[in-house]
């Protein structure tokens, strides 16, 4: 009963953030970067996505998950499954997976390093440490 | 889910540290959560078929996630004026991932050009969703990892209660 409250409580509030979306559409049309009238996507060959700020992949280049990757797929849109483990769209994955890494490391080493000035300090003082949340 | 890892035996044989149920639940649903998402937003790898049905399925489990942990969300925002108060850091990163990724799955259901239609279901398809659905995924995308790094030090106890072998008789 308690979940089905709690569950009631977080759509609603999910619901007020997608309402919050469609009044952005109807009301302000634009986003950070485009003119009110959309921003064109120029799509030339057999791409499998073409964001608006879409480069094609140089060699050597890092591919983003929101650049294009050219594949010789005959000029479907999607990939079949067993495209799936092509290398050239691994790097794809690997990157998202970098890039995550490489973000999660730096909070941790920022967050570390704040919690050890953080002791160090009520250590001087004598104050006693303070009590986590939410960790069982 | 049962409340512990390990069955009891005598001897000296080695057993996995006791992590209550509804701990292991959280490691591992947000563990699930958190290499979906990575998958789903390598659209390069996915193709358009799984990115679209493995982004429903993470609404799906966003309003999962939300829904275990809105004990810690009421208890949060209610001692959000304390000065003494905790986690204010990580309440604000949360509210904004709640905002990026609910306008992420929605605009990407908007977009969408497999999934929805074989649902039988019309979508808009207009340069508005799609430039919000890439914004708010590129916006995600740098707030997941810290979402969970904020996370570190319970992700790091849990994660060595639960892989570590300690021999019987030493204290938990």
């Amino acid at each position: 009963m308690k979940f089905l409250r709690q569950f009631a409580a977080v759509v609603a509030v999910v619901a007020v953030v997608v309402l919050l979306g469609l009044a952005w559409n109807r009301f302000a049309p634009s986003l950070p970067g485009e003119g009110p009238g959309g921003e064109a996507v120029p799509v030339q060959g057999s791409m499998i996505k073409a964001a608006p700020h879409s480069v094609r992949l140089s060699p050597g280049g890092h591919p983003g998950a929101h650049e294009v990757l050219r594949i010789d797929n005959g000029g479907a849109l999607g990939l079949d499954l067993g495209d799936l483990l092509q290398p050239e769209n691994l790097a794809v994955l690997r990157y998202t997976a970098e890039l995550e890494a490489a973000i999660m490391a730096a909070v941790v080493i920022v967050n570390a390093s704040y919690r050890s000035v953080r002791r160090s300090r009520r250590a001087k003082t004598g104050m006693p440490p303070p009590r986590d949340t939410d960790l069982r | 889910m049962s409340a512990s890892s390990t069955t009891p035996s005598a001897g000296t044989t080695p057993r996995r540290v006791r992590v209550a149920g509804r701990t292991k639940l959280d490691f591992w649903f947000d563990a699930v959560i958190l290499l979906a998402y990575t998958v789903a937003y390598s659209y390069g790898f996915t193709g358009v078929v799984i990115h679209e049905w493995l982004g429903i399925g993470i609404g799906i489990a966003l309003l999962l996630h939300l829904t275990l942990h809105w004990d810690w969300v009421i208890r949060t925002t209610r001692r959000l004026l304390d000065p003494r108060g905790h986690d204010k850091v990580i309440w604000l990163v949360n509210l904004a991932l709640l905002f990026a990724m609910t306008l992420c799955v929605a605009s990407g259901i908007a977009i969408s050009r497999v999934a929805l239609p074989e649902l039988g279901i019309t979508t808009l398809q207009t340069p508005f969703w799609f430039r919000l659905h890439v914004l708010t995924a590129e916006v995600t995308v740098g707030l997941v990892p810290v979402h969970v790094a904020l996370r570190w030090r319970w992700i790091a106890g849990v994660g060595r209660r639960m892989l570590v072998w300690r021999p019987r008789g030493r204290s938990q």
